[in-house]
């Protein structure tokens, strides 16, 4: 490791699991391999959509969130498959705990990505070659492809992934910066969504190059502190360590979005709630949680910010359960004023393992179908111990798959 | 109006209609109580405009003179002021006169206080309801009936019906019906001199729950009225009117399983200790969840596991444990809260599978029945 290492610099990994849904159940069954697949959500729900999606079948133009009405027209041949999260949590942790036999500073992000810390890895040959042995190890021990990112912070790393998909090794480094990032549009960045490209095209910083360039004083006048962060990110500077523990502290999973005009219509309203919900499903998902806060947040034409809030029974992750609650809260509160922001967020957030269900008169008969299997599995795994068996969706027999 | 009566006798009204004076009030003279006097004695009227309790203070009791009226009239005064004079005048003999239009004097001993009060045409007039077709329940009767089931409501506004409990009057039964869809509290009393007509009527809890602590523990008939808004119970010189909630009830008959494959008989009170124990470490856990195992042999087993507080196992002795081997995880709030509304030592507790409602009643008693939803875990 040493010969790569510069003085007192780290070297941060960024690990991206390519399309990893999709690559599990490619995994998983084998003859899925170069088909287009998607894994969409549940397909029950009338609003299904694509959660994530092979490179096959991204292809033909399928992409992460496009309804799967639309996914299908654009790919007749699409396999759609429903979500098996305790296949992708088993994967995430196989790969994660690979990642742990070289350091303790992994910082998982999601399911599907995460950080690494490798500065002090023993190891005979440069940070490239270790990052060959990982992605080398994933694919052949787990089936899975991923693309790593390499650089001397997080910021870097995280975007040097990005490069090249799948598989893919990209070394980043801050001397690269100027030639490899400035010319790009803003958008390009991590951590610059619409909202502040719009903010930052208003401010006629088009490229990384000029927000690098840009005044701090201007910056920090119209984009506040967050516009000091996003110039020393677009100029290479990142000291966020990579903190093993960060994954336990996620409190929320949330999203808003600023809507074009000062809106007062309620249906309006009520349609970028339900975009809103869909988000932060879709986060939800990508971290296997569910949460029983929901919250919801109004700012109005004033920039006066209310916010409301329920505790619920249960801990939903659905889009639309989080619709029906945000919209029951949206309902009781919302006074008619103009709107120019909605946030929906789901807080008290624990993993869905670990979630409990609090079964009612109007749904208990859905779950009491399922009885029979649950008891098996129940018998079996105290024969064979807990773990042993889950359910979920078997091999091509089942065929409600071909679509 | 100029009167005089005996503290304590219209402490104790105040005290009653109290009850349905809200600070929050809808209408601002809401948050008085409306004084109406007459010869023959003293009206005095609290309402939330969901609530209105209206209570009379007779002018002679048993050939004891309680009220002097020397001017009849009527007044509105702020709830919370002349509750608070009342309570700490120096005497027992108070005098109350309104001179010119609203101006109130309250006069007890040396002490003399000026109250502004509002005028009593203002206040809204009592709902009217058609008296004569009513029932009657004694009060500790009616008493228990609330407690037994009241608990069960809703605390949610989501559905708003399940806020309240279904009272139902058909064929000289009253079958009382509280859900607030996880669990469920049913209680039958059959009826003297029922009514001829069906009733279906939907009764705040929140109205229940003020009724009760309105209630004394004699068996003094309470009768009730019901309309199609309101529902009227008139216990003594105390009339309770409540609004009713509008809307369909679910159908909760169908919940109510017609065959069981496990029956436990238990001692009641030895679970519900048992239960409350395994609730201890689960009561920071959503849902609050305990697990209950029994395994054909005479003994059920409670246990309750936080992984990062602890757990606990605990052996509970059953009377008999007949039927299919059964695990079922469910809320220990919501049992607890089952069991404490059903007296008596021996409960039995029908399963019919994991997933599905389970009921619990006494073992020599049919009228109350309390239903639970499990939980499920994943």
């Amino acid at each position: 490791m040493i010969e790569s290492k510069p003085k007192k610099g780290r070297i941060i990994f960024h690990i991206d699991m390519n399309s990893f849904f999709a690559s599990v159940e490619q995994a998983h069954d084998p003859s899925l391999k170069g088909k287009p697949v998607a894994v969409a959500g549940n397909p029950k729900e009338r609003k299904g959509i694509v959660v994530t999606c092979s490179y096959e079948a991204r292809a033909h133009g399928v992409y992460t969130t496009m309804p799967v009405w639309e996914a299908r027209r654009k790919c007749p041949e699409l396999i759609v498959i429903p979500p098996d999260h305790n296949r992708y949590r088993d994967a995430s942790d196989a790969m994660f705990s690979l990642l742990r036999t070289y350091t303790e500073l992994v910082e998982p992000v999601s399911i599907d990505e995460g950080y690494l810390d490798v500065s002090d890895v023993e190891w005979p040959g440069n940070a490239v070659g270790l990052s060959e042995e990982m992605q080398r190890r994933i694919l052949t021990e787990l089936d899975l492809p991923c693309s790593i990112g390499i650089a001397p912070n997080k910021f870097l790393a995280k975007t040097a992934s990005d490069m090249k998909k799948p598989m893919g090794i990209t070394i980043l480094r801050k001397r690269d910066v100027p030639s490899v990032l400035w010319p790009l549009p803003v958008i390009e960045m991590h951590g610059i969504g619409k909202s502040t490209e719009e903010k930052l095209q208003s401010l006629k910083i088009r490229t990384i190059g000029d927000l690098a360039a840009a005044p701090e004083g201007f910056l920090k006048e119209n984009l506040g502190k967050r516009g000091l962060h996003l110039k020393r990110r677009a100029n290479g500077i990142d000291s966020r360590p990579v903190d093993p523990e960060s994954v336990h502290e996620r409190k929320s999973v949330g999203g808003s979005v600023t809507l074009p005009v000062d809106e007062t219509d309620p249906a309006e309203l009520k349609k970028t709630l339900r975009k809103l919900s869909e988000k932060v499903a879709l986060r939800l998902d990508r971290r296997e949680l569910a949460g029983d806060l929901v919250t919801i947040q109004i700012r109005d034409a004033d920039w006066v910010n209310h916010s409301r809030s329920r505790t619920l029974t249960n801990a939903i992750h659905t889009a639309d359960a989080i619709c029906r609650e945000a919209e029951l809260l949206f309902d009781r509160h919302y006074g008619g004023q103009p709107v120019r922001l909605l946030g929906v967020t789901i807080g008290r957030v624990i993993d869905r393992s670990e979630t409990t269900e609090q079964l009612s008169i109007f749904n208990y008969e859905k779950h009491a179908k399922e009885e029979p299997v649950l008891k098996m599995i129940g018998e079996l795994e105290s024969k064979f111990g807990k773990g042993t068996v889950t359910k979920g969706f078997s091999g091509p027999k089942s065929g409600g798959r071909q679509g | 109006m100029k009167f005089e009566i005996a503290r304590d006798r219209l402490l104790d009204g105040l005290n009653d209609v109290m009850k349905a004076v809200s600070s929050k009030a809808a209408i601002p003279i809401l948050t008085g109580i409306k004084l109406d006097v007459d010869e023959e004695g003293l009206h005095l009227t609290g309402s939330d405009s969901d609530i209105t309790i209206q209570t009379f203070i007779p002018a002679e009791e048993n050939g004891e003179q309680l009220i002097r009226t020397s001017q009849r009239g009527s007044i509105v005064l702020q709830a919370k002021y002349f509750n608070e004079i009342v309570r700490k005048l120096p005497t027992n003999d108070i005098e109350i006169e309104v001179s010119g239009h609203l101006q109130t004097h309250i006069r007890s001993g040396k002490s003399e206080f000026h109250l502004i009060g509002s005028d009593a045409e203002d206040y809204p007039q009592l709902p009217e309801i058609d008296d004569d077709r009513h029932f009657a329940i004694p009060a500790d009767l009616l008493k228990s009936i609330i407690r037994e089931t009241v608990f069960a409501v809703s605390a949610s506004e989501s559905r708003p019906i399940l806020t309240g409990v279904h009272w139902q009057v058909q064929e000289d039964e009253l079958v009382c019906v509280a859900t607030d869809s996880h669990r469920l509290a049913r209680r039958k009393t059959r009826l003297e001199n029922a009514p001829e007509d069906d009733y279906s009527v939907v009764i705040p809890g929140k109205s229940l729950q003020e009724l009760n602590k309105i209630l004394g523990d004699s068996n003094d008939p309470v009768g009730i009225t019901m309309s199609n808004k309101q529902v009227l119970f008139r216990a003594g010189h105390v009339l309770f009117y409540s609004r009713l909630l509008e809307g369909n009830y679910p159908d909760t008959s169908r919940l109510i399983p017609s065959e069981y494959k496990t029956d436990i008989h238990v001692n009641g009170k030895t679970l519900l200790q048992s239960i409350d124990r395994a609730s201890l470490l689960a009561r920071e856990e959503r849902n609050n969840v305990v697990r209950f195992s029994a395994d054909g042999s005479n003994t059920v087993e409670i246990s309750s596991n936080s992984p990062e507080i602890g757990k606990v196992e605990e052996q509970v002795e059953t009377a008999s444990v007949e039927g299919e081997e059964l695990k079922i995880s469910f809320s220990a709030k919501y049992m607890m809260d089952a069991l404490r509304a059903i007296e008596g030592q021996d409960i039995v507790i029908r399963f019919t599978g994991a997933m599905r409602p389970f009921i619990l009643k006494s073992a020599e008693d049919d009228t109350l029945l309390q239903l639970i939803l499990p939980v499920r875990t994943y």
